[in-house]
């Protein structure tokens, strides 16, 4: 057989092969499945399917990583393995039974949900008063005074976090404005109450401008006529708050107020920066670090996806009632 | 009316009195971050009754200095790894979200309404609770401690998809109708058409973006190793210890926010932008 002929042939399985790949694809290879395609696999690879196999490792327990290849897949063309597979045990819902007598999952739920209280009023009050104060004509500067309370919002919370370890430190900026006052110092980092509401302090910083400024946007579809009706029937500042305001934001505060609820409990950055400066793990531990702790100090991957799933309930439960609530 | 001119007052002082203790209390640490990194350990920490030192030092070189001696992380190597992996990811995911954008936006497809209600779905899902399956799946497929592995999750980011969507939607249909006339084929009508004509919208989200991976944290940290650090993980080798030394932490965190307060400043109407569009939910 001459060489010219063996080429031919192999062109000729080359065409065949790539024939049979594109009766694989859907025949109408229209436009937006052009468009949509790559965005389509990365979300089905990176997360449809770890959504779904934490549901599934939450009822097993993970011993490591096994040599043989778990699939091998001859596409015609490309020839795709997956090498090593994970080692599973069934257990059942034995993760869930762990949860109910594990006395450091109730220390950290009962510290997110303190945060919660806590920074649900402080990140809706603040913002709002801001937002009010400066969407109205008394208050000059308006722009500037935007510009600078949204600064924290491009901040790294890491750094942050750092930045305030270092103003809370013995003998740091905190302790010398305190002394100004002829206040006591307090041992921020040493006290499992002070370490908490630090982290409380700390998103209060970092929140403040976010959400005002979607209050301000809120304020701004608010039609003026409304405001000058209550004006000639003699409406008072807050009876127009009240009246007013407060119904036309509703959408604007159910939003603030679930975006709020999902950030506290997926917080890490700020609990990991403060416990690495010494403060005391007991009060300072969210649900989120928790969960680290779990399954990447311990390495129990099974019982951290358990807890996983427990708070995906946990803030799509809460957000519903919201929902629920606010409409 | 002598009544009303005093309520108005009250109102005023009651106002400016909030709006500028708010703004102090965002502003005071980052000034005093300005401060402190130009300072001697000794000085950031002063003794329990001194006063606050408020007036720059000169020793911000030897700080940076300092830093670049550190032996256990390179801390400027992961200023440049951050701004590749921010740099890849947000042209990347740009890309991404802009196509996928036009798409919903454009075109009328099987099963549109349900694959666009399951991405919006996932929003409510935090991103930091898939690390687990995450890791397992990025080790199993050899791409751990990778940028790769940092870059690849978020890159279909469901809010990118999302405010594109809502973007191209405000493209005039007669438009993209013109320009097939002309004889474009329908990778140019996104290409040539529709992307020039969302650019502000383009700019709001690449902001958005790039500052979305400046400071994923809980990821990186769990998936990368030492020398390919990016700056937030960085920052804990630093803070890691009993007494963690302030003066070149204080440098650390200085090249952490510093740069992304000036992009923030220069872009802030796109930043702004943004931020609504995350928020606008109808």
């Amino acid at each position: 057989m001459s060489s010219i002929d063996r080429r031919t042939e192999l062109y000729d399985e080359l065409r065949y092969k790539r024939q049979r790949l594109n009766r694989l694809l859907p025949s109408t290879l229209n436009p937006p499945f052009v468009l949509l395609s790559p965005m389509l696999i990365l979300f089905a690879v990176f997360l449809a399917f770890p959504i779904f196999f934490t549901l599934v490792l939450s009822f097993f327990v993970y011993q490591g990583v096994s040599a043989e290849p778990l699939l091998g897949i001859n596409l015609g063309l490309v020839y795709i393995t997956i090498p090593q597979v994970l080692d599973l045990q069934f257990v059942g819902l034995q993760h869930f039974e762990r949860m109910l007598s594990d006395s450091v999952l109730h220390q950290s739920l009962f510290n997110t949900v303190y945060l919660f209280a806590v920074l649900i009023p402080t990140m809706v009050i603040i913002p709002l008063g801001l937002a009010i104060a400066l969407n109205s004509a008394l208050i000059r500067f308006r722009n500037t005074f935007r510009s600078l309370l949204l600064i924290p919002t491009a901040a790294n919370t890491i750094a942050y976090s750092v930045v305030f370890v270092a103003i809370v430190a013995e003998g740091g900026l905190a302790d010398s404005l305190f002394v100004l006052i002829g206040i006591d110092p307090i041992a921020w980092l040493q006290n499992g109450f002070w370490s908490r509401n630090l982290i409380a302090f700390m998103s209060v910083w970092r929140w403040t401008g976010y959400n005002m400024i979607i209050f301000l946007a809120g304020l701004q579809t608010i039609s003026g006529s409304l405001y000058e009706a209550a004006e000639i029937d003699g409406a008072t500042r807050l009876q127009k708050f009240r009246y007013i305001t407060i119904p036309q934001l509703r959408p604007v505060l159910l939003f603030i107020i679930v975006t709020s609820t999902i950030s506290i409990f997926k917080k890490f950055a700020e609990p990991q920066i403060l416990i690495s400066s010494g403060a005391p793990l007991e009060e300072t531990r969210t649900i989120v670090y928790y969960i680290y702790q779990v399954a990447f100090q311990n390495l129990e991957l099974g019982y951290g996806s358990a807890l996983t799933v427990l708070l995906v309930v946990i803030v799509s439960v809460i957000s519903l009632m919201q929902f629920r609530v606010g409409d | 009316m002598h009544e009303k001119a005093r309520s108005e007052a009250l109102w005023k002082f009651g106002g400016y009195g909030f709006v500028i203790a708010a703004t102090m209390f965002v502003i005071v640490p980052i000034y005093w971050l300005l401060v402190a990194s130009t300072l001697p350990q000794t000085e950031i920490l002063g003794s329990a009754g001194s006063l606050p030192r408020l007036l720059p030092g000169t020793n911000f070189l030897d700080n940076a200095q300092a830093l670049a001696g550190r032996q256990n992380a390179n801390y400027y190597q992961s200023v440049i790894n951050s701004v590749l992996v921010a740099t890849v990811y947000t042209v990347l995911s740009l890309i991404l979200c802009s196509m996928s954008g036009f798409a919903f936006a454009k075109y009328e497809f099987r099963f549109k309404e349900p694959i666009f209600l399951g991405i919006l779905g996932t929003l409510i899902i935090p991103i930091n609770l898939l690390v687990i399956p995450l890791f397992l799946l990025v080790s199993n497929v050899g791409l751990s401690n990778t940028f790769a592995a940092i870059i690849l999750p978020w890159a279909a980011y469901p809010v990118g998809i999302f405010f594109m969507r809502q973007t191209m939607q405000s493209i005039p249909d007669s438009l993209l109708e013109a320009a097939r006339m002309d004889g474009a084929s329908e990778f140019q009508l996104y290409y040539r058409v529709a992307l020039p004509t969302v650019r502000s919208g383009m700019a709001a989200l690449s902001v958005i973006l790039f500052l979305f991976q400046w400071n994923l944290f809980l990821w990186p940290l769990v998936v990368l190793q030492q020398d390919k650090f990016t700056i937030p993980v960085a920052l804990t080798t630093i803070v890691s210890q009993q007494t963690p030394a302030f003066d070149q932490l204080m440098v650390a965190a200085l090249i952490a926010i510093v740069p992304m307060l000036i992009v923030f400043v220069a872009l802030q109407r796109h930043f702004v932008n943004g931020i609504l569009a995350g928020a606008v939910k109808e």
